[in-house]
Parts: C-alpha cells; structure tokens; sequence
C-alpha cells in the first residue's frame, strides 16, 4: 500500500467517525471510485492573473486534473479533476453583511481543504458563515462527481454525484444524489438523493421531492459501483472533446470573441457558436452551435448545445440547456438537465427561474411562459402545470400550498426576492452589466481575459506516486 | 399508614384480559369486555390484552394507542408528509397537508372494519426489559420504572412466571391514597 492508498483510508475514516450517528459507511461508496492510477496521470493547473491575490499550499495531497484560483491551502486530501475557483472570497477590508451585523475582514479569506477526498467538485463563491468569515473550509468530506460545494463550509459530510450544498454551512450530513440544499445551516441530516430544498429560517420554505424511480433513469449511485444513467452518460459521452484542450500547452480560439467578454482556455467551444459581449464562459464549459446573447454566461460544467440564449442568462454550474430557446434573464439553477429535440424544441420564456436541480426533458415541443418558476421533473406539458408556478401569483403566498410533491410555506415575495437578488448579485460579479464607455461594471467576464496558466505534476513513481510534493505559490 | 405492597395492587392474571396469538383484534376486544364484566365495576377498567402463547408466556400487550395506531393510514404519501418535518416545516401545516390526504381516503368506519380482523401480532408491543417487576420489589422500585419508561403497566413476575399486571392506575391510587393519609389539606396549599 502507497502513501496515497493510505491517506485514502484516513479520510474515509475521518469522514465515517463523522457520520457514525447517521450509520453512514462512505467505504463501500469511494473505494472504487477515485481512480487511484489515475490519479499520476493528469496534472494539476493553478491560475495567475492581476485581479485576484494567489496564495496556494499543497502538502500531503494528490490533485490530479485540478484547477486552482486565488487563495487556497490543500492538506492531506485528494482531489480529482476538480475546480477550485477562489474569484470570489472576501478581501482584507470588505464589511460582511450577516442580518444586522456588518462583520469586518481582516484578511483575505482562504479555502481551505483539509482530510477530504473530492472528485470532479467545484467549489466556488465564498464562506457565508458569519463564524468563519475568513475560512472558507472543507474538512472530513467526500465528494462525488459533479458535486458543488458553493458558498458552503463543510465539514463531515458525504455528498452524492451532482448533490449540491449552497449558501450552507454544513455538518456531519449525507447529502443524497442529485439533492440540492440551501438552508442557512444544517447538521447531522441525511438527505434523501433527489431532494431540492430552499430554506430561509423565518421567511420561506420551499421542498421538492423527486419520484426516485424516475430519477434512476437520470441519474442513479449505489455501493460498489460508479454513477449511471443518462446525466452520467450525457457528460462521459462528451469527454474526448476536453481530453484535446486539456493535452494542448498553446491553445488558440478560432472563435470571435468580443473584447469585453471571457472564453476560458479550458473551455469546449464547438462550431457554429456565437458569443456576445460581456459574456462569461468558465473552465470545463462545453458550448455547440449556441448562440450566446449579451450578459449570458456558462458555468463551469455547464453544457449549451443547439440553443440560443438571448441575453443576461446565468446558467449556473454544472447546467445543461440542450435544443432550447432561452429569453433574456432566464436563471438555470446549478445541474439542471433541460433538453428538448431537434424537432420538439423547448422554448423558455423572459424572467423565467429555472429551480436548481430541474430536469425537463421532453420529446413534444414545450413553450414555458414568461414569468414562471419551474422544478422538478417535467416530460410534458401536464407536469409543467403540477411543476411551475408563475413569479406573480407566488408572490401573493404568505401562507402555505403544495402542488405534486412540492411544499412552500411563507412568505413567496420574500421567495421571489431572495432569487431575484441574486440572479442579479451573478449577473454583476459575472461582469455582465460592464460598461466600456465608463469601465464600470466589471466582472469576470473582462478580469478572466488577463489570466494565465502554470502545471504542476504529482511523484510519477515510488513511494509517493500520485502525491504531489509539499508546495507553496505565492506572489 | 398502610404500606403498599405490589402484590396487593396488581391485577392478578387471571383476572386479566388475555388471547391466545393468532386472534384477532375484535376477539381482543370482546376478551377485554369479558374480562371487565367479571372485573370488580368499581375499580379502574382494564386498558390493555395481554397476547399469549401456547404454554401461557406473555408474547406482548394490546394497548389503546396500539389500536389508535393501526386505524392510521399508512402509504407512501403520509410516509411523506412525516419526512418533511424534518426539513423544517410546521407542524400546522404538514397536519393540513395530512387532513388533505385523509379525506380523500376511506370512511372511518371502513377502516375500523378491516382493522378489527387484524391478527393481535401484528399490533401487540413485546414487553422490553425494563416492563417486568419483581412481585416482591418494592413499590418505590416499580413508581421508577413506570416514570423511567413511561408505561403504563409492568409485568409482575416471581422468577419466569407472570402473576399479574401493576398497572399505572392502581400505584397512582396508592400513592394519592397515602398523600390522603399524611394529612396533606390540599385546598389550604393552593
């Protein structure tokens, strides 16, 4: 057994000690699931650029095929084609705004992943634990394919292929495949796979379940064997196409990209896509003969193939907009599978809140109204009913109601706002209200232009194979 | 004073209402009405059957909220509603979403129909360690059992063999009985 076999067995120890009272093995789980030879075989790549302070430390850690921004210290943990993406942490000198406190920074806030073992996890946004404004940690975890840690410090917990922690702080919890949660604060839960849930304590409550023999198709995870079905199979079908930007040093863009918008180097970009100004398209996107309008952007591992999205679209990580027509401030929540046909397209109207975690997949054409929140599972146009509501009569809500098998109680303005805010919130840090005239406005989109790329590779041989060497990069 | 003493205020078992397993839960109820007829009518009525075996070993209790328990529908959708309280909803509403789904459902009387041919395993609780008393315990031994447990009866039991039932009623009796004796004036403290 090599050092990385046996810092492997650690963290599956640390994180079962975690989750013993929720009688949760992570074992029979990972154990197969981080490919260990693969682990020498990818390099791992860290991002220079003017915009953002870099200070990056790895000691006792595999990182094969990881990408890092900004500040960030790795320690006896494995990462495994993962996005480590520290573009938006607080800086010394910002005021955090938490209820009624205004929290002051004193240094700039770090990620911090300690004793976890993570594979093809983004992890992006900042700390919104007002305990640890400066800490952006991840401790005693594992994570499995296409999970996003966002905004969430975590500690203890496993998290199922495309589960996704939001604005949470996070401890000693099983969150359940393709579950997403965003509630504040949560500890020693076990989240059932398929669970949306959106939980402000005092104002709102919104809990979509969804019909779990439905969603095997979609995506399915047992013990012993790796993710399957068809999100698994949409994403591997497509992953020679990354192989070539990712094995190239050089690679240049035949892509007419405006001035004041952003294609990262480790983007697919296929023939015939346009791209508009002040758009944002991050690393591990995958973009085919799309149109992209002003303001839209494409989060890492999202996929917009054959569509057009008109403009000021945020498609959030890891969502997938296939054969659709997009209006303009059209919000598609994180790992969102919506996909219409050549020939039965689907078409989204202005305004429309795609919930996180919304698969519609349909093969009659569908046309959603403009002004609708959408969840859930949707084949046609009987389920959109059960599954949407319109923004406008939810904002009346101030009590309670279900429909199918979803539940809200509170305030639905308080809901609505609270999305709104942050479609918004995105847009802005995405850059795309920049305006060239003033230089006001800038976002990602035009600070992702000045970023340059640096490998660095693990012991190929021996004792150590796999691990990197104690490293530490700073200005 | 009297000292009380548990074989004096237990219910002997052959006092008590039993059935043999494999009955059914009306046959449970005409036991218990058997037994209360030829119980003494002033005292307490009897709450609970006790479920026997073939060779007269107590297998376990039939209590009301065992009853209560199995008229509650159980399905995937209920099931559901229970889950989501976990994830911080009211009990307000998850009752209304509970009271939606009933009257959807079938008339109670319909669901006491089929419950009463429910076989008395299927509703019975085994009694757990802490049910049994010693016949020769003391009373303050078997007041912490039931207030540790919560039951509302023990076994009493001399070695393996099961002499009565000492049911909550009769130790509250008992005790307020005594209360009596001290010459507690009640009124006069409130």
């Amino acid at each position: 057994m090599n050092a990385l076999e046996k810092l492997f067995i650690r963290i599956v120890q640390r994180v079962n000690i975690n989750l013993r009272e929720l009688e949760f093995d992570a074992k029979p789980y990972v154990w197969d699931l981080i490919p260990k030879r693969q682990m020498t075989k990818f390099y791992a790549f860290y991002c220079i650029s003017p915009d953002h302070p870099l200070n990056l430390q790895f000691k006792n850690t595999g990182l094969a095929g990881s990408y890092f921004l900004g500040q960030c210290r790795v320690s006896n943990s494995l990462l495994y084609k993962c996005d480590i993406r520290g573009d938006e942490l607080k800086r010394e000198g910002d005021k955090f705004r938490f209820k009624n406190f205004t929290i002051p920074i004193s240094k700039n806030e770090e990620i911090l992943i300690d004793d976890s073992a993570l594979v093809k996890t983004l992890i992006h946004n900042y700390s919104h634990d007002p305990e640890s404004p400066e800490r952006f940690f991840i401790q005693d975890t594992i994570s499995t394919h296409y999970a996003n840690i966002h905004g969430s410090p975590t500690s203890g917990c496993f998290l199922g292929p495309f589960a996704t922690v939001d604005l949470t702080t996070v401890q000693d919890c099983v969150i359940g495949t393709f579950s997403y949660v965003q509630a504040g604060e949560i500890s020693h839960l076990k989240i059932d796979p398929g669970t949306v849930w959106v939980r402000s304590p005092g104002a709102f409550n919104f809990l979509y379940r969804y019909p779990l023999e439905k969603l095997k198709d979609y995506i399915y995870f047992e013990a012993g064997q790796p993710p399957k079905g068809i999100l698994m199979d949409f994403v591997e079908s497509r992953k020679e196409d990354f192989q070539r930007v990712f094995d190239v040093v050089n690679i240049e863009s035949t892509f007419d990209v405006p001035s004041t918008a952003s294609l990262d180097r480790y983007a697919v970009v296929k023939p015939s896509t346009r791209i508009g100004e002040n758009v944002l398209v991050s690393q591990r996107a995958y973009i085919e003969n799309s149109y992209l309008g002003k303001g839209a952007n494409a989060q890492e591992n999202c996929f917009i193939i054959n569509s057009r999205l008109e403009g000021n679209n945020v498609t959030a990580h890891g969502a997938k907009i296939i054969e659709a027509t997009v209006g303009e401030n059209v919000f598609v929540g994180f790992n969102s599978f919506l996909r219409g046909q050549p020939e039965s397209r689907l078409t989204i109207g202005n305004v429309c809140i795609i919930m996180p975690h919304t698969i519609i997949d349909i093969t009659e054409p569908l046309a959603i109204p403009q002004g609708q929140i959408v969840w859930g599972l949707i084949k046609n146009k009987k389920d959109l009913e059960t599954n949407s509501i319109s923004i406008h009569e939810l904002s009346k809500i101030n009590t309670r109601f279900s429909k199918g098998t979803m539940f809200f109680e509170g305030n639905g303005s308080s809901f609505v706002s609270a999305f709104q805010g942050r479609i918004h919130h995105i847009l802005e840090a995405n850059g795309a209200y920049f305006n060239p005239s003033d230089n006001s406005g800038l976002g990602h989109a035009q600070k992702n232009q000045k970023m340059s790329f640096n490998t660095i590779q693990p012991y190929p041989r021996g004792e150590n194979e796999g691990l990197f060497p104690t490293i530490s990069i700073q200005l | 004073m009297e000292k009380y003493l548990i074989k004096d205020l237990m219910v002997p078992i052959s006092e008590y209402a039993t059935v043999s397993e494999g009955a059914t839960l009306f046959e449970a109820y005409l036991a218990l009405e058997k037994a209360q007829e030829e119980y003494d009518h002033n005292k307490y009525r009897h709450r609970a059957v006790l479920v026997l075996d073939k060779n007269r070993r107590v297998l376990g209790k039939v209590g009301q909220l065992d009853v209560l328990r199995a008229l509650e529908p159980k399905n995937e959708q209920i099931d559901l509603f229970e889950d989501i309280r976990k994830y911080g909803f009211s009990d307000q509403f998850t009752m209304s979403l509970r009271e939606q789904h009933l009257m959807q459902g079938e008339p109670l009387t319909e669901i006491c129909k089929k419950t009463a041919q429910t076989k008395v395993e299927e509703l019975m609780s085994a009694p757990t360690e802490g049910e049994y008393v010693d016949v020769d315990a003391s009373l303050e031994t078997a007041i912490h059992q039931l207030v540790r447990g919560s039951h509302m009866s023990l076994l009493v039991t001399r070695k393996k063999e099961i002499l009565g039932i000492l049911r909550l009623t009769d130790v509250f009796a008992a005790i307020f009985h005594t209360m009596k004796e001290c010459g507690i004036d009640i009124e006069k403290d409130t």
